[in-house]
């Protein structure tokens, strides 16, 4: 049969080891792994979402700090 | 024989390289510690795996024999408040 492949985006967190902590996890519940990637997918897209809140914050808070050194 | 580097990385979720792109992506001019970056990463860890856990819970109360992108969507939204559109799940919604 024919074969499509699509490029995937890169994942933000490795692909190989995400994969692997899933199938642990999954196991450990007594589920079986997924079809697919997806849901591996939209939990490193999460975890960018995650962090880049708090990267944002730290960037306030440090801003914040500089200022009152000023006064 | 030596190990590959490969099985020594192999349980590394997020790298430095891809951390430090998301911190320019955020701000150019922000500078992270050291011990910064290392809380970072063991935050990522801890998020990925509980969200994993979450999503197991959610499959299972639905009787579900695997974990579906529904799950991990529907743990996001009620205890992060977190959106994610465009993971193939998209519904109306108000």
């Amino acid at each position: 049969g024919t074969q499509i492949r699509s490029v995937k985006d890169e994942l933000f967190l490795h692909a190989g080891p995400l994969h692997q902590k899933i199938k642990q996890i999954l196991a450990k519940h007594g589920l079986d792994e997924p079809p697919n990637s997806d849901v591996a997918a939209m939990i490193s897209h999460a975890t960018q979402e995650r962090l880049k809140d708090i990267i944002e914050k730290l960037a306030v808070i440090s801003e914040h700090r500089q200022d009152m050194l000023k006064l | 024989t030596p190990a590959k580097p490969q099985t020594v990385l192999s349980d590394v979720l997020l790298s430095r390289p891809r951390l430090h792109d998301l911190v320019r992506e955020v701000d150019p001019s922000e500078q992270l510690d050291e011990e910064v970056e290392e809380i970072l990463v063991s935050l990522a860890d801890e998020f990925v795996e509980n969200t994993v856990n979450a999503a197991c819970l959610l499959a299972k109360h639905r009787k579900a024999t695997t974990v579906e992108v529904k799950d991990v969507q529907l743990h996001l939204e009620r205890n992060w408040n977190m959106w994610t559109p465009g993971f193939g799940t998209d519904e109306l919604r108000p």
